[in-house]
Parts: structure tokens; C-alpha cells; sequence
């Protein structure tokens, strides 16, 4: 345990202390002292952010199920928090048993987002745990890595031990018993990589070596050791309603991002949207039935006395029997005021009426996402929404009372021209007109229309994975156009800063040279690269300057379809030939469509059973 | 049906909001079925008050809350139900139906904490003592205050004199409070005003005594906690549950 006397010091030091205690309801604190593993789960990122991460709450659980095994939480502490933990000589440490990070046998990151690399490195750093994989030894924790980033974990190859690449269900508890038998066993740390690589899902990047090509495209990749399969295939769950999903909750003292009960209704998405890695990576779709969604949301209600349930996936729409079960949760909990809620929203009449149910408890501002302001980009991207989807919606949004809508878009999609951008400002002078056409006496509420942009950053794993990113100025541009022709009281026009997605897309497409581009920017101060008030553009500048690698090479150049990309190795179930057949459609403006209703022949359904795959 | 409750905050929970706090109870209440009342309109809330805010860091052992509930349920059945639900350094103590219905922070007026902490030029108890009593004759004790007001932030020089009541030094060896560990620590007890018509917070009374009697008080050492409120109703003071 860390020094309890200097721990209570800095409390009383730092801003918000609470991030820092532990003790919530449902948190799980066992006696170190007499468990086989510990396993410290951490969130490379604040208090508030990781713990509306749905994966850590599932993960959390599944393994403090286990008796011998102890699992625990650690964030990243704030900037404050730390000047006072390097001050009073306090390492990292766990909330639940206050224990040094250091003294567990795992240390399992989750990497939602690629701007939480460097806090990775700061969070090893702050354990005391050398940053480098290969400079660890058995004293240290294996360091691993999960959650959607790893899809290409390459430019954190040097970093971390071993990645788990898709679902984790299962395949942590796996891991968690072989290094049981491994811990008896008195081999060294190499021999649990080498037994480890032998699970599906597993990736052990130290045993695999990369050559690269004059123009600095890579030429191979090969495993170095006999065990490491060539491909890794990842881990799926077969059946959702058979899989754990924890009952209880820890419920915060503070109020965190997302402060509410996630029910997840289903995995996957069956839409296409040519810019979205989720909707590849998650599938096939799958989902819980009904009854198995009640019984889950009357234990955590239960447990957690949460105001309210959230119906999670990324596109809670589909669910096949939507009205049935957002009617029934009504019904349950009209009396005791837990409301329900529908994060991702369709533009369709559908929707509406559910949201009109929904809103009977609680009525909130409504968000859209467009993605895109003409048609002929959003035929592009495969967003299947017209003009006319996003009209109707609107009006008879304004009908039923709301006055508060947002839309959200992207610019620098592939194909763009300003035309398109400009359909971003159409549509939202659309929106307004609809609003002031009703009549006056019907017009309910204060209009205020918020137009949201967001830049393009292309992903592993989609049919855009091989295109070019607007470059910077070209973004300043795009974004200046908006600003000068966006004049009207009733429109805010906000937009992302696209220094920051330039950096996401050289981490999101990068390889392994950037390890050492990481670790450099973060030895000069980076850290939070994801919160405004803390990033730094110009340290990573020097960084890329200083480690002679090119940012512009990952993030601005259109790859050939032959190349071989960093993340080809990973088998996401989707086949390539499907990518490259998604990206020929959406240059030629053709659509795709949802494989709800027929098969698209993506693949998954070739490698991989469950699911609605027919 | 109002429903008044004596509750403690102590040790970590002590870190935590009011809002915080408001959100805990909620919780509390919906996991322990405890029938409360909810207010009207779109975004239905519980009815309830919690007397004085505390600020952050502060704990106390007796704080108050009124509720208002759907029907009437045992006094005791309600505690045991939610202190089940509660966290160890936050439970229940006292629960009374109550007749009158004026708002419970209407009628708090005074606070009464434990403060210790420790003094660079401060040696002997003796001598604060002294120091204190000098201090007190004042008709004058100012303190600034900061206020901000949209992108403004105003100045006001405020005098905290008739905010503060009894402050008694305590002697080393009547020192015997649970809550105590170090005795190299000065300890002292302090009746400051709270409530809506006029408000001390016990840090603020520590950094103005710090200035005007040049303490140099290690702000690392500074633990306080609230010891109890007081209302006042038909002129007299007296405690929220009597
Ligand atoms: S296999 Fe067919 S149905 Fe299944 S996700 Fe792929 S395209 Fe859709």
C-alpha cells in the first residue's frame, strides 16, 4: 500500500480529491495479499472519462468473479494529482486497495482513442514500470492492451507485452489461468508470451519482425518463433445472451461523463457506413433477447438505484424489437423516474415515435448525424439519409416540442468539394426555415440549431483506409468557408481542431516507427493530447522533427491497393476484397445496402459463427 | 409526510459535493424502495433539502436533510433500509417526522465545528488563547471576498466580525475526541454562522485568523469537522431534531 499519511496530504491538495478514493457502491476490494493474480485495469485516461467506458465495467467484474483473482482500477491522475504524487514520492496506484500499479502481475490498458497513447507511457512511467517491453522483467507486470485501438496496435509495439485483439469476454480469463500454471512453473517472461501467442486473439509483437521498403512502405512482416500464428484472427462472442454481463455497477460519487445504467442491447451493425471502423470491426451483429435485456435491467437498477438506462450499441435503432422492449422498460419504471434513453439516433419516423415514448419522462435536445451536407457525399460514405429523411425528422421534431437540435458532420471526406461543404451551412438554413414556416402560434421553445464538424480521419479496417487525409490548411480552409457563410443568431457552427486529427490519423494508420516518436513527445511534456488546455501541437512537431519520422507519410498519403498496411495481419473477419470492393462503390457513388435485408457478403460470416448473418 | 434525518460524512466522503451528495441520497433512496416524493413536470426530481451545504473536505457528524415521502413508513424500518444502501462514512443517525413545512436551510443559523491544525509561530495553547480573545474584541474583521459574475470577478471587503461566535481553545488534556490522532495539533471549537442570512465557512475563518494573528498555520495539518447545526424557530435556537 502507498503511504497513507503523505496520500492524505495530497488530497486536500488537489481539485477534485474524489476522483482519487475509491469506495463506490459495487466496487470490489479483496485482500491482495491472499489472491494467485492481480490484474490492475487501467484507463489511460481521467477518472470521469474511464468510467463511463461500458468494457471496463463488464471486464471489472468478469474477473473479480474469480476467487483468487483480484481486479482493481487505476486512471490517469490530473495534472494536479500528479505534480502532488512525483512531490510526496507516490507511485500510481490502484483506488480500491491504494496499491502501487507496480506490485500487480498485470497491467491491462484499454485504448479507446489513439490521443491516450501518451498517457499510457506517462501512466508506466508514473508506476515506476520501464516504458519499454523489452527493458521489463519478471519483477515488473506483463503490460497488455485491448479495446477498439488495438485493430492496429503497431505503433505501441515496443510498449506493450501483448495485445487481445476483439473481444475480451473470454479470452481474459484464459490468460488469467495460464499464468496461473506459469507462475508455479518458475519459467521466465518469454516462455508466458510464447504460451500466450498460442491463444486466438493474442498478438506478441515482439515475436514478429518487420522489413520495410525503400520508399518506406512495409515489405514484410514474419513471426520470428515457431508458435506465432501468421495471422490473428480476433475474438468474438458467439451468443450474447450467454456471455457475462455484470449485474451490479459501481456507481461514482462524482459525476461522470456518461452517469447512467449502459444496457447493451446489441453488438455489431449491419448499416455499412464506409468511414466507420466500429461498424466492421464489432460484427456480426448480435443481440440480447428481450427477456434476457429485462432481467438485466431490473439487477441493475436494483443495484445501483441509477435515474437512469441507456440502450447501448451503435445504432440502438435496429434492434430488432426496439418498441417492444423501450415500452416495456417504460412501463417497469414510469413509477420509480428511471427514464431511458437512446444514444444514436436514426432519421426516420421510427425513431421519432420512440423518442416521443421516451421523452414522456424526460425531454432533452436531439442530435442527428447527417455526416455529410450534400447527397452525393453522403452516397459516398454510404450514409443512408436524404435530404428528405432529415426534413421530415426535423418537422416533426418542432411539431412535438423540441427546439434544441444538433447535427453533426465531417469534413475532408473523401471525393469533397466545396460544394459539399457548403451543403453543411444548407442544411442547417433548412432546418431554421422549417422552424420559422410553422406557423407562430404553433412554434414552441427558442430555436438553436448547433452545427458540429468533425475531421475526417481515415481507419484501419474501413473502405477508406487507404486514402489521403486533408492536410491541415486544407481543413483551416474548409472550416473558414463555413465560418464566413454561417451568419445567423440561431446557427452555432463548431468544429474540431484538425491539428488534432492529423496526429489521430498518423497514430490510427501508423507502424512501428512511431514508438519511438511517442515516446519522445511525451518525454517532452505530452500527455491528455485529447484535452484542448493541455495539447501541445508544437512538441509533437519536434517530436516527428526529432525522431526523423514523417507525419505526412501516414496521415496525408493515398496508399496503393496492393501495399501492404501495418494492420494487415490482423484478421477482422471482413475480408479485404469487400474493402477494396466498399471503396471502388463509393468512388462511383453507389450504395450499399443495410445487409439486414440480404447479405453484402462481407465475409464475417465465412470465419466466424453468430450473429444475424444469414 | 416530512421526514427529517440526522447523517454523518466522514473520512474520504468528506471529498465529495453536495451536488454529489444529492445524487448519493437519490440513488440510496430508489435502491432501498423507499416510496419519496417527486416533484412535478418534465424532469421529475426527489423532494429533498439538505440543510447547509458543506464545503469540500469538511466532514461532519451531524448533518440534516428533509424528505418528503408518498406514505408513511416506520422510522425505523427507513433507517435500517437505507443505511443498508449507504457507505460506511455516511449514514444515518436520527430520523423525526416533522409538522412544520418552512424549508430546512431557512431556518439553520449557526454552525459548530472542531477545527485542528498546526502553527509555524504558534508554541503554546496558552497564547492562542490570548491571541484569539484580543482578536475577538474587534468591531472589525475584514476578509475579501472574490465573486464573479459572468466574465467579471468583483472584489468585496466583507466584515466577518458578527459571523463568528465563540471560539474556545481547547486544552491539551480534555483533548479526547474520537476523531483525534496527532497531539502536537491545536485544537479549537468555533460557533460561525450559517444558513441564509449570513454564512461563514469554517476555511474562510481559518485564513482570516491566519492573517490577522500571523499564525503561519500549516494548511497541509487544517482537519475540520462539523460538530452540529442549529435552527432557529419561535426565536429560540435550537437543534433540527429536538
Ligand atoms: S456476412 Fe453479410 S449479413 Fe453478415 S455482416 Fe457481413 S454483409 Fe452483413
Amino acid at each position: 500500500m502507498i503511504d497513507i499519511e503523505k496520500f492524505n496530504k495530497i488530497l486536500k491538495r488537489v481539485e477534485k480529491p474524489a476522483r482519487y478514493i475509491g469506495l463506490e457502491k459495487n466496487s470490489i476490494k479483496k485482500n491482495l495479499k491472499d489472491m494467485e493474480v492481480k490484474f490492475a485495469f487501467a484507463f489511460p485516461d481521467i477518472y470521469e472519462v474511464g468510467m463511463s467506458h461500458l468494457g471496463l465495467h463488464i471486464l471489472y467484474n468478469l474477473i473479480n468473479e474469480e476467487e483468487e483473482i483480484a481486479c482493481e482500477r487505476v486512471f490517469a491522475p490530473w495534472v494536479d494529482m500528479e505534480k502532488e504524487m512525483i512531490r510526496e514520492g507516490i507511485p500510481l496506484f490502484t483506488l480500491e486497495s491504494r496499491e502501487p500499479v507496480k506490485n500487480f502481475d498485470f497491467l491491462g490498458f484499454t485504448l479507446q482513442y489513439e490521443m491516450s497513447y501518451t498517457n499510457v507511457i506517462n501512466m508506466l512511467h508514473l508506476s515506476g514500470i520501464p516504458i519499454l517491453s523489452k527493458e521489463r522483467s519478471l519483477e515488473d507486470p506483463f503490460v497488455i492492451a485491448g479495446g477498439p485501438c488495438v485493430y492496429n496496435p503497431e505503433p505501441l509495439a515496443d510498449i506493450i507485452d501483448f495485445f487481445v485483439i476483439g473481444e475480451g469476454e473470454e479470452v481474459t480469463l484464459e490468460i488469467l489461468n495460464r499464468y496461473k500454471d506459469f507462475k508455479k512453473s518458475g519459467k521466465d517472461k518469454r516462455d508466458f508470451l510464447k504460451e500466450v501467442s498460442k491463444l486466438e486473439g493474442i498478438y506478441v509483437p515482439s515475436f514478429y519482425q518487420v522489413s520495410y521498403n525503400e520508399d518506406g512502405t512495409i515489405k514484410d512482416m514474419i513471426p520470428i518463433i515457431e508458435e506465432a500464428p501468421k495471422t490473428i484472427k480476433k475474438r468474438i462472442i458467439k451468443d450474447l445472451n450467454k456471455v457475462y454481463f455484470p449485474e451490479k455497477l459501481i456507481v461514482p460519487y462524482i459525476e461522470i461523463v456518461h452517469d447512467r445504467i449502459p444496457l447493451e442491447i446489441f453488438r455489431g451493425c449491419t448499416r455499412g457506413c464506409r468511414f466507420c471502423q466500429a461498424g466492421i470491426i464489432y460484427r456480426p451483429v448480435r443481440e440480447k433477447s428481450i427477456l434476457k435485456l429485462l432481467e438485466l435491467a431490473d439487477n441493475l437498477v436494483k443495484n445501483t438505484g441509477y435515474e437512469d438506462i441507456s440502450l447501448t450499441s451503435l445504432s440502438s435503432c435496429d434492434y430488432s424489437q426496439l418498441k417492444l422492449l423501450v415500452s416495456e422498460l417504460i412501463n417497469r419504471y414510469e413509477e420509480k423516474k428511471v427514464g431511458i434513453s437512446l444514444p444514436s439516433l436514426r432519421l426516420d419516423s421510427f425513431s421519432l415515435d420512440i423518442l416521443k415514448e421516451i421523452e414522456k419522462v424526460r425531454k432533452t435536445g436531439l442530435t442527428f448525424a447527417p455526416e455529410a451536407g450534400s447527397q452525393r457525399l453522403r452516397d459516398v460514405i454510404n450514409k443512408g439519409v436524404t435530404e428528405e429523411d432529415l426534413t421530415t425528422a426535423v418537422s416533426y421534431a418542432f411539431k412535438e416540442g423540441w427546439s434544441n437540435i444538433k447535427l453533426y458532420f465531417m469534413i475532408g471526406l473523401p471525393t469533397e468539394t466545396d460544394e459539399d461543404v457548403l451543403g453543411i451551412k444548407n442544411l442547417g438554413y433548412k432546418v431554421k426555415d422549417i422552424f420559422f414556416n410553422q406557423p407562430k402560434e404553433k412554434r414552441k421553445g427558442n430555436l438553436k440549431i448547433t452545427l458540429s464538424a468533425s475531421c475526417f480521419v481515415p481507419k484501419p479496417f474501413t473502405p477508406f483506409q487507404w486514402v489521403g487525409q486533408n492536410s491541415i490548411d486544407e481543413f483551416n480552409r474548409k472550416i473558414n468557408l463555413l465560418k464566413d457563410n454561417i451568419k445567423d443568431r440561431k446557427i452555432t457552427f463548431n468544429y474540431h481542431d484538425p491539428r488534432l486529427s492529423y496526429l489521430e490519423a498518423i497514430l490510427a494508420r501508423g507502424d512501428r516507427r512511431l514508438g519511438k516518436t511517442l515516446i519522445k513527445a511525451w518525454e517532452k511534456g505530452c500527455k491528455f493530447d485529447g484535452w484542448s488546455e493541455l495539447f501541445d501541437y508544437d512538441k509533437w512537431i519536434e517530436a516527428f522533427y526529432e525522431t526523423k519520422v514523417q507525419g505526412d507519410f501516414y496521415a496525408l498519403r493515398e496508399r496503393d491497393l496492393e501495399e501492404i498496411l501495418p494492420w494487415d495481419f490482423i484478421d477482422s473477419g471482413v475480408s479485404k476484397e469487400y474493402l477494396i470492393k466498399e471503396y471502388k462503390k463509393a468512388k462511383a457513388q453507389e450504395l450499399t445496402r443495410d445487409c439486414r435485408l440480404g447479405c453484402t457478403g462481407c465475409g464475417i460470416n465465412k470465419s466466424f459463427s453468430g450473429g444475424v448473418c444469414n | 409526510m416530512n421526514l427529517r434525518i440526522k447523517f454523518t460524512k466522514k473520512n474520504y466522503l468528506r471529498y465529495i459535493s453536495h451536488h454529489d451528495l444529492m445524487r448519493l441520497f437519490k440513488r440510496a433512496f430508489r435502491r432501498a424502495d423507499i416510496p419519496i416524493k417527486y416533484s412535478e413536470g418534465f424532469n421529475p426530481q426527489p423532494r429533498l433539502s439538505i440543510a447547509n451545504p458543506l464545503a469540500l473536505g469538511i466532514a461532519s457528524c451531524s448533518e440534516y436533510m428533509d424528505i418528503e415521502l408518498q406514505e408513511r413508513m416506520s422510522e425505523h424500518v427507513f433507517m435500517d433500509r437505507v443505511n443498508e444502501e449507504l457507505p460506511d462514512d455516511i449514514k444515518i443517525l436520527e430520523v423525526k417526522y416533522i409538522e412544520n413545512t418552512k424549508s430546512l436551510p431557512s431556518l439553520i443559523r449557526w454552525g459548530f465545528y472542531e477545527i485542528e491544525f498546526k502553527a509555524k509561530n504558534l508554541k503554546e495553547v496558552e497564547e492562542l488563547k490570548k491571541l484569539i480573545k484580543n482578536w475577538l474584541k474587534e468591531d472589525e474583521i475584514l476578509m475579501k471576498k472574490v465573486k464573479r459574475k459572468g466574465n467579471k470577478v468583483i472584489e468585496k471587503e466583507l466584515n466577518i466580525r458578527k459571523l463568528i461566535g465563540n471560539v474556545v481553545v481547547k486544552d491539551k488534556d480534555i483533548i479526547d475526541s474520537d476523531i483525534k490522532k496527532d497531539v502536537n495539533c491545536i485544537v479549537l471549537n468555533c460557533l460561525l454562522k450559517a444558513g441564509d442570512k449570513g454564512n461563514l465557512n469554517p476555511m474562510d475563518f481559518m485564513l482570516s485568523m491566519d492573517k490577522y494573528l500571523n499564525l503561519d498555520i500549516d494548511w497541509d495539518t487544517v482537519d475540520i469537522v462539523r460538530l452540529a447545526l442549529f435552527i432557529e424557530e419561535d426565536g429560540k435556537i435550537k437543534l433540527p431534531i429536538y
